[in-house]
């Protein structure tokens, strides 16, 4: 999908997303015969006037800065440049790609190909790539003399797995490209003005992999039963890859899609198991090869993995495949959420091609999913949070065609909302494919717009609310499927509220995962996002009591009064996600709050010491940490004063402190056990239930860690009878070594004696 | 040469393309872009062109019929490119052959 950028990407993603840029392809170098221009010699007289030069002096076009020069590359520099020849080397590469190779060896280079950084350094690949074949046929090791050599079936076997190779990472980098992703920051798409094959089609190719699979087939006596096993399962898999990367095609039929990456999950451990059986050919690999590549970069050593890790993330980018699948069963736009969330906050995050078919699957074409509109998911999502069977939307309110018709207006008006709001909604789905640190950085942007967004809600609240009230004074009636929104709902600004609270919780929470706060300051953070959860808390029943009244209206009604059950359906549904968004508020606020007393009281007791900060004091962070917010009306920025008396609470002791601590614990501890009993449905979480209960039992664990550690406080403050500094010592863990990467719970232990 | 005549000679050579041999055999040809007392020159938008290898000459020579043979040099791009003056054996500056019959200003 490309972008226009600026009109359908907020700017913060087109800006930044190098990638759109497709960088302008490299002219072909110039001629040198041309007859236009003739060169003239100018050595002697340019050297003499650049000799006459001032010491220190340039001479340099007015538009060039010496900034720019700085990442020149210095010719004949062999650290800079990678076409020095170092005098008594060879400039070409002396291996012979004809020679005969061993089974074993063809094994080696093909498990080398999959552990080395770079294919380019490879002597195949670069014979089978230059210059670039406009035919199959001319894919060959040998494209001149000896043609015999790729008739021999172990370079028949190579040929195939490395056409099969490059073609696999042409469809990678084209996915990569083709999305929003960060140039270096998340891959490298450089491909050194090579095309990858780009004439040759994908079914020649697998044809080649077939051919080369009969061989070794035919060869299997010969060769013997475990090495042909290895080669044919190598062979297969990039034939499986091929598949695999043409699954958006069956985007509407998850089972075709998912196919090839249940194969090649099957394959694997063949693969795994065989890879003792090769012999590495290091002479067929060269850095020397770089002397060819069209780079403005250094020559750059070979990266090799160790077999475990470049096995380990093919591994991984199946098992994620075959995860993302999942995303194409719809259930609901809550259910949508819950899976991208869960699903890129993996540790570690699903590798760059799998994120970036992600975003295929939900934006390609216009069409999330492969055939829904925007405006279906935003519906079905105002529906489940603020408007469940409302008249607002309604699809028989656009048949309506009288201009003055209040329903026509409605329908007008919840247009213009959807058009206003499409962006920083989908937003909210574009941001959680991109990487971790650019989620939140782009959250931050996003809760501005949600901010103005609000206020425009504000504004058609009010309208659509007089112009229902038209409605019912002309006698005219909305259609049976709904029930009328109550007078005083606010429900599109609470929406968007909503949201807002939402992502401004999980920059914070983020900001734990991300380490982008120090141990002092876990206390200050923690209170903010348990101030913010409780505002959520604060703001979601609003619907509740009115829709529980109105369930019971209808159960109660006599059976040929009541509306169709698809309107008590949806009222449920809302009902069920109030109450789901409570209890998850009330587990960020216990636990927040929790964590914010135990950690002041462990700046009280001197357990926790800030480190010495010389060039920066308290309010210079706290204005930083609060950047983020300062723009946002509603709920307002905090000043840091008051945030000041929240988090130290001078007026409370330290053992009522733990003691609210304790009690804040329980309360999260209590809502979390609620949580974990939901059912998919009840949490919205059907498609990725598993990975987000796990996510409930870690916060779970993470109660359990902070009640303990609060309890070891509390001893010992109570055994301590001669006063000073507690024999304790403290431990505040990295992310990755908590039970949840957003709950930094100390490890707060006896000191040992 | 003076120092201002030097510097106005070395202005007017500013983004025009030059191409410069160096002592490993390998010529650059880019836009000028800048220069310094050393004859260390930056040009932009380089590509480096290099003669075919003692192997690939044997190759070709063998391959073929004739009594000689013609090989292209081999090329790619590199960008911006920093060519100490130590390593400079020649420089060239390509001039429109329509516009020498004109004038020879430059050279």
């Amino acid at each position: 999908m490309t972008f226009n950028p600026g009109i359908d990407v907020p700017d913060e993603l087109s800006r930044l997303s190098l990638g759109q840029d497709t960088p302008p392809r490299i002219r072909d170098a110039p001629e040198l015969n041309n007859t236009g221009t003739i060169p003239v010699d100018i050595t002697e007289k340019f050297k003499k006037a650049s000799s006459a030069l001032q010491p220190g002096e340039i001479v340099k076009d007015e538009f060039f800065t010496l900034f720019e020069s700085v990442g020149a590359l210095e010719i004949m520099d062999p650290k800079m440049d990678s076409g020095c020849v170092k005098p008594g080397d060879e400039f070409e590469e002396l291996y012979d790609v004809s020679k005969p190779l061993l089974p074993e060896e063809v094994l080696g280079i093909i498990d080398q190909l999959l552990c080395h950084e770079t294919v380019f350094t490879s002597v195949y690949v670069e014979s089978l790539m230059m210059p670039d074949p406009t035919h199959i046929e001319e894919a060959v090791f040998v494209r001149r003399g000896d043609t015999q050599a790729d008739a021999q079936p172990m370079l028949q076997v190579l040929r195939a797995y490395c056409l099969g190779m490059l073609k696999a990472c042409a469809y990678v980098n084209e996915r990569v490209k083709s999305e929003h992703y960060y140039e270096e920051e998340d891959f490298v798409t450089n491909t050194y003005n090579r095309t990858l094959l780009g004439s040759l089609s994908t079914a020649d190719i697998r044809a080649e992999l077939n051919d080369a699979a009969n061989v070794v087939q035919k060869q299997r006596e010969h060769l013997g039963g475990e090495i042909s096993e290895a080669l044919s399962s190598r062979l297969k898999l990039r034939d499986i890859f091929l598949s695999a990367a043409e699954c958006p095609q069956f985007v509407a039929q998850p089972d075709l899609a998912r196919q090839p990456w249940e194969t090649a999950l099957m394959l694997l451990p063949t693969i795994k198991a065989t890879h003792g059986l090769s012999k590495q050919v290091d002479e067929s690999f060269s850095v020397k090869l770089q002397r060819k590549l069209a780079s403005t970069v250094p020559p750059r050593p070979i990266v090799k993995l160790s077999f475990e890790n470049a096995f380990g993330h093919l591994d991984r980018l199946f098992k994620d495949g075959c995860e993302l699948i999942n995303v194409l069963s719809y259930t609901n736009s809550q259910c949508l959420q819950t899976f991208l969330r869960h699903f890129q906050a993996k540790k570690p995050q699903p590798l760059v091609y799998v994120r970036t078919l992600l975003q295929t699957f939900l934006f390609d074409a216009m069409e999330m999913l492969g055939g829904m509109s925007i405006r279906m998911i935003m519906d079905d999502d105002l529906a489940i949070v603020s408007l469940p069977a409302s008249p607002y939307l309604d699809r028989a309110n656009d048949d309506i065609e009288v201009l003055h018709d209040p329903r026509f207006i409605i329908s007008q008006q919840m247009e213009a909302f959807r058009k206003r709001a499409a962006e920083p909604f989908l937003d909210i789905f574009r941001t959680f494919c991109q990487n971790r640190c650019r989620v939140r950085r782009t959250l931050c942007h996003n809760i501005e717009r949600w901010d103005q967004l609000q206020a425009d809600a504000e504004q058609l609240d009010l309208e659509l609310q007089a112009r229902a009230q038209e409605v019912n004074l002309a006698g005219q009636k909305f259609s049976p499927n709904t029930i009328p929104v109550e007078d005083d709902a606010w429900s599109l600004s609470m929406w968007t509220y909503l949201y807002k609270l939402r992502q401004m919780e999980w920059i914070v929470q983020l900001g734990f995962e991300l380490e982008v706060y120090q141990p002092d300051e876990l206390a200050g953070m923690y209170w903010y996002l348990s101030y913010l959860s409780k505002t959520r808390i604060e703001y979601v029943p609003r619907l509740r009591k009115t829709l529980t009244e109105r369930v019971k209206d209808l159960r109660e009604s006599p059976a040929q009064n009541r509306r169709n059950p698809a309107v008590e359906r949806q009222m449920l549904r809302t009902l069920e996600w109030i109450r789901l968004s409570l209890l998850d508020a009330v587990v960020t606020w216990g636990l927040s709050e929790a964590l914010a007393s135990l950690y002041t009281a462990c700046s009280r007791l001197e357990l926790l010491t800030p480190p010495p900060r010389p060039y920066s004091n308290d309010e210079l962070r706290y204005e930083l940490r609060m950047k983020p917010f300062a723009k946002i009306e509603t709920p307002g920025p905090i000043s840091f004063e008051q945030f000041a008396a929240h988090t130290s609470q001078q007026g409370v002791s330290t053992e009522e402190l733990l003691l609210e601590a304790s009690k804040a614990m329980t309360d999260a501890k209590k809502a979390c056990e609620s949580m974990s009993k939901m059912t998919p449905e009840e949490s919205f979480s059907v498609g990725s239930h598993d990975r987000w209960l796990a996510s409930i039992k870690n916060t779970l664990k993470s109660c359990i860690a902070t009640g303990l550690a609060i309890a070891t406080v509390q001893k010992a403050m109570r055994e301590d009878t001669r006063g000073g500094k507690l024999k304790l010592t403290v431990e505040v863990p990295t992310p990755d070594k908590t039970y949840h990467e957003w709950w930094i719970v100390p490890k707060i232990a006896p000191e040992s004696t | 040469m003076d120092s201002t005549e030097a510097r106005q000679y070395l202005q007017g050579l500013l983004n025009k393309d030059l191409r410069i041999h160096t002592t490993d055999g390998r010529m650059f040809r880019g836009t000028f872009m800048c220069t310094d007392p050393d004859t260390n020159i930056v040009i932009s938008k380089t590509h480096e062109y290099r003669q075919p290898s003692a192997s690939q000459r044997a190759a070709a020579a063998q391959n073929s019929s004739g009594s000689s043979v013609t090989l292209d040099m081999t090329s790619r791009f590199l960008g911006l490119v920093v060519v100490p003056g130590e390593h400079i054996v020649k420089m060239e500056v390509e001039q429109f052959a329509s516009q020498m019959r004109h004038s020879t200003a430059i050279v």
